[in-house]
């Protein structure tokens, strides 16, 4: 009966909680807190829509396009992200050639960035006043669409691949190929029977979490699907043009299914066929050399993929500082001077992000510790708790914010404190996974060893587990404000006037067409993003922090 | 000697796994215990269950008569050597071997003092200011000795503490270990699996198999005199000589091993015609030429092994193969071919066959 051993066990510990009565406080407190922010907003979401709702999707031929636009979106997208994050991550890692750092900033240029901002660029250079398009070569064409959206999703989506992909292949010890080489394998055979078998588990692993991001866009597809029908977007039209809240919900739910499916593929399936140990061991040793043909070959076409995302980023520069996109091409600073006059909104998008991304980092640090260091016999729930909310779409979330707290208890539609809320809960499994790491690498009897020396649990926390989490918190707290700041999908529902963020801003001049003055706001942002990352890594660095991430 | 820690019939389970099964332990005070055994026999458990980081099921454990059961192990006084050693990387050593005196609020002054004497007695003067990264192997380890000894406690508890260290530093540490454990008075209690730190360092080893207690006793009973086949063959070398009693008269008792006869003094009560096992340490037995004529069992060399100090020799005998240790290797190689063995009869060892089957 290992079922029922298990839960006498948890039974067990959860009353040996009663001699800590300041950890069992704050245990209560945080499932309080992420119950009501993350479960209950999700129940509501499902719960609200009547059978016959959820009949409708099945029944009116634009939902169940939707249905399958997204799928086929996510497959294909998925496709051509894990390629693309495979290339990048096998050259950076595994080639002796020049340039990867750029490849390794291209490769971080996204995540940084607004989700919509390829699109955006892709409609600056491709567009009907598209720089190429229009301005080079004199074509009208449509670029509003599935191979639009194709070719900006593989863009944005790629580094997410590319950053579990590369952690996978940076701890595979090229003495495994050397050994097969050393057996009499040609380095194609060493490639095929070595080499790839153990990367499988990290492009699964990369491709998932690519599939999640695509399958849950909601930016650009906004700017650049055109008619293309998609849940989330048709799921925000809803609301935004028929104030139709069940309908919405349906399809939001639509999206929950596929995305948790693909998350619980990643944690418990791709998670454990990994054949990498996290040993924390440097790996000196030079890699097999490939022949000069593939590695050249390799390195053309990243160059190729490099040079495309630096030509979207620099068009949108050009863009920022460009008059009329497509008719005047002088240079003005008129957009930027618009930007200045908003600057009420980028002022809400670093607030919201700082206090968002400081409350997700400060509950996520203490979830993962007590997860990973205490018995408390409710470790799994915790753990479910933290990384549930990377399981909900952006969209979904913000639709269950609406939904939850438009009434009492708690009335918060409209303020601020909504926004931040959504925010801070949908950046906990950051958080936490960045935490988590850290607290693994801490040797168990570390914090024994504190304990032993007459150091209380709380004592411990704060002389031992504190100061070593101070990376992965920082990391993690980093991380967070980025993705706040760049976040568009989550708030889009939650704002109202005087709580605008840049991205809801964006969103509007791309729509109404102002190219300039979108560009010059995104610019504005990825400038703050890119301040923030650059300004914590140096200030980390000093005091031999290294910033993950 | 009164007894300092006492453990009474501590149960402990992991799920349906019994970790340590009714084991009961008088540690007297001043002396140094080792708990041997295999990994997975509970060795580690009951140290853990000692200094607080886990809490029996059942029974109890008592340091100088007082019940420990429940008490966190920030109370408990027994400071513990980790076997990674658990020094805090992002202290430096001085902060490392201070934490405990810290926590206390000690004060500066008698911080410094004791920090020095422990910086001077573990020689890590000049290297107060390292971090734990910076240091050798062997200087992590003194600095971790250090941390554990600066409070003055009485206890110490030392979790395979040399596992980590390179085999010729083991060796000295261990001598070092022992005078310092001596000159403190101090009780230590010492997990290894390592027989040589069991036998060369403890008053008293007790060996584990399972979560009990396999064997209590001094180093000699458990090499000599031990009271299993797994007892004999965990600790040293040995060979198992089946056998059937003959006779016994009072301690005397002869066994017939083939169509040998041996004749030796025992404790053990055995009848005649019972079968039984001779335990034979490879050092117990001498080799020579066949032709030199003497001793009780002929063989044949089928393998050696020179180890400097010794030659192991492998000899078929009968029907099994036996490993004899030549201490005193001649200049000109092994011998090889047909060989007397003679047995140092005293210090032949019987075990009861009955319960005590082979593995």
């Amino acid at each position: 009966m290992a079922g029922g051993t298990t839960l006498r066990e948890s039974l067990k510990e959860m009353k040996r909680l009663k001699n800590e009565p300041l950890l069992l406080m704050v245990i209560v407190l945080i499932i309080l807190l992420v119950g009501y922010f993350t479960i209950w907003p999700v129940i509501k979401v499902i719960t609200v829509p009547q059978a016959s709702d959820y009949a409708q999707l099945f029944a009116k031929r634009r939902w169940i396009s939707a249905l399958k636009n997204s799928l086929f979106m996510t497959v294909v997208s998925t496709l051509s992200c894990t390629a693309v994050a495979f290339l990048f991550a096998y050259v950076v890692s595994r080639l002796d050639v020049p340039c990867k750092g750029l490849f390794r900033f291209v490769a971080l240029l996204p995540i940084v960035s607004p989700p919509f901002i390829v699109a955006l660029s892709y409609i600056l250079l491709f567009g009907i006043q598209g720089i190429i398009t229009k301005g080079l070569l004199g074509l009208h064409v449509d670029i509003y669409g599935k191979f639009g959206l194709w070719i900006v999703q593989t863009v944005t989506f790629f580094p997410y691949a590319y950053s579990v992909i590369l952690g996978v292949i940076q701890k595979i010890s090229p003495n495994l190929e050397y050994a097969a080489y050393n057996m009499g394998a040609t380095r194609w055979q060493v490639f095929r029977d070595v080499f790839w078998p153990l990367c499988r588990p990290g492009v699964a692993g990369g491709a998932l979490i690519a599939a999640v991001n695509v399958l849950c866009d909601f930016g650009n597809p906004m700017m650049i699907g055109g008619d293309l029908a998609l849940l989330p977007t048709e799921a925000y039209m809803q609301i935004s043009g028929w104030y139709d809240m069940n309908t919405a919900a349906v399809l939001a739910s639509a999206l929950l299914v596929p995305a948790l499916a693909i998350f619980v593929i990643n944690r418990f399936w791709v998670g454990k066929r990994s054949y990498v140990t996290i040993t924390g061991k440097e790996i000196s040793l030079t890699p097999l050399k490939p022949p000069a043909w593939v590695k050249w070959g390799l390195f053309s076409l990243t160059m190729l993929v490099s040079l495309f995302v630096l030509l979207v980023y620099g068009s949108l520069a050009l863009g920022a500082f460009t008059k009329a996109w497509g008719y005047d091409w002088s240079l003005t600073l008129n957009n930027m001077k618009y930007v200045l006059n908003k600057g009420g909104q980028i002022w809400n998008s670093i607030r919201f992000g700082l206090l968002a991304s400081l409350g997700a980092s400060l509950l996520a640090m203490v979830l993962a510790y007590i997860v990973q260091k205490k018995q408390v016999g409710v470790n799994r729930l915790l753990d479910f708790l933290a990384i549930l909310p990377g399981a909900i779409p952006g969209i979904f979330l913000g639709i269950g914010f609406v939904m939850a707290f438009n009434e009492p208890p708690l009335e918060l539609t409209g303020t601020a404190a909504i926004m931040v809320l959504a925010l801070l809960f949908w950046n906990i499994p950051t958080c936490y996974s960045a935490c988590t790491a850290g607290l693994q690498q801490i040797g168990a009897s570390v914090e024994d060893a504190a304990l032993n020396l007459g150091a209380s649990s709380f004592v411990s926390f704060r002389d031992v587990i504190l100061p070593l989490l101070k990376g992965p918190f920082m990391s993690g707290f980093v991380l967070s404000f980025l993705r706040s700041v760049t976040c568009l999908s989550v708030v889009i529902f939650l704002y109202a006037p005087s709580t605008i963020v840049g991205t809801i801003s964006i969103m509007g001049l791309v729509e109404t067409g102002q190219w300039g003055s979108a560009a010059a706001f995104t610019v504005t942002l990825i400038a703050i993003a890119f301040t923030v990352l650059k300004v914590s890594q140096v200030v980390l660095r000093r005091q031999g922090i290294r910033l993950e991430l | 000697m009164e007894n300092f820690i006492e453990f009474r019939n501590v149960t402990k389970r992991f799920d349906d796994f019994v970790a340590l099964d009714h084991v009961s332990l008088s540690i007297p005070r001043g002396s140094f215990v080792t708990l041997l055994g295999p990994s997975g026999c509970g060795k580690t458990t009951l140290l853990r269950q000692l200094a607080g980081f886990a809490e029996p099921e059942e029974g109890d454990i008592l340091i100088e008569g007082r019940r420990m059961n429940g008490l966190p192990p920030y109370k408990r006084n027994t400071p513990l050597v980790f076997q990674e050693y658990a020094l805090f990387p992002h202290m430096t050593v001085y902060e490392n071997i201070s934490y405990g005196l810290k926590l206390q609020k000690a004060p500066k002054e008698e911080m410094d003092r004791r920090v020095a004497e422990m910086l001077e007695m573990f020689n890590l003067t000049g290297l107060e200011k390292r971090f734990p990264k910076q240091l050798s192997g062997g200087q992590q380890q003194r600095v971790a000795f250090a941390r554990a000894l600066i409070m003055g406690q009485k206890i110490l508890l030392l979790d395979e503490p040399l596992s980590n260290l390179d085999a010729k530093l083991r060796v000295e540490v261990r001598t070092e270990l022992r005078q310092l454990q001596q000159r403190l008075q101090i009780t230590a209690i010492y997990v290894t699996h390592d027989q040589d730190e069991a036998l060369s360092m403890s008053d008293i080893i007790a060996v584990m198999r399972k979560g009990r207690i396999e064997q209590l006793g001094t180093p000699w009973d458990i090499y000599f005199r031990p009271v299993s086949r797994f007892v004999a063959d965990f600790v040293g070398t040995v060979n198992f000589l089946p056998c059937v009693v003959e006779k016994k008269e009072g301690k005397s008792l002869t066994v017939r091993y083939h169509q040998q006869k041996l004749t030796f003094d025992t404790e053990v009560d055995l009848r005649p015609g019972e079968r039984c096992t001779v335990v034979v340490r490879p050092e117990c037995m001498t080799v020579r030429p066949e032709h030199a004529g003497e001793g009780q069992l002929v063989g044949e060399i089928q393998n050696y092994s020179f180890l400097g100090r010794y030659i192991r020799y492998w000899i078929r005998c009968n029907d099994q193969t036996l490993i004899v240790d030549d201490s005193n290797p001649g200049l000109t190689g092994a011998i090889s071919g047909r060989v007397r063995l003679s047995l140092d009869l005293p210090k032949l060892h019987v075990l009861k066959d009955v319960g005590n089957a082979p593995d």
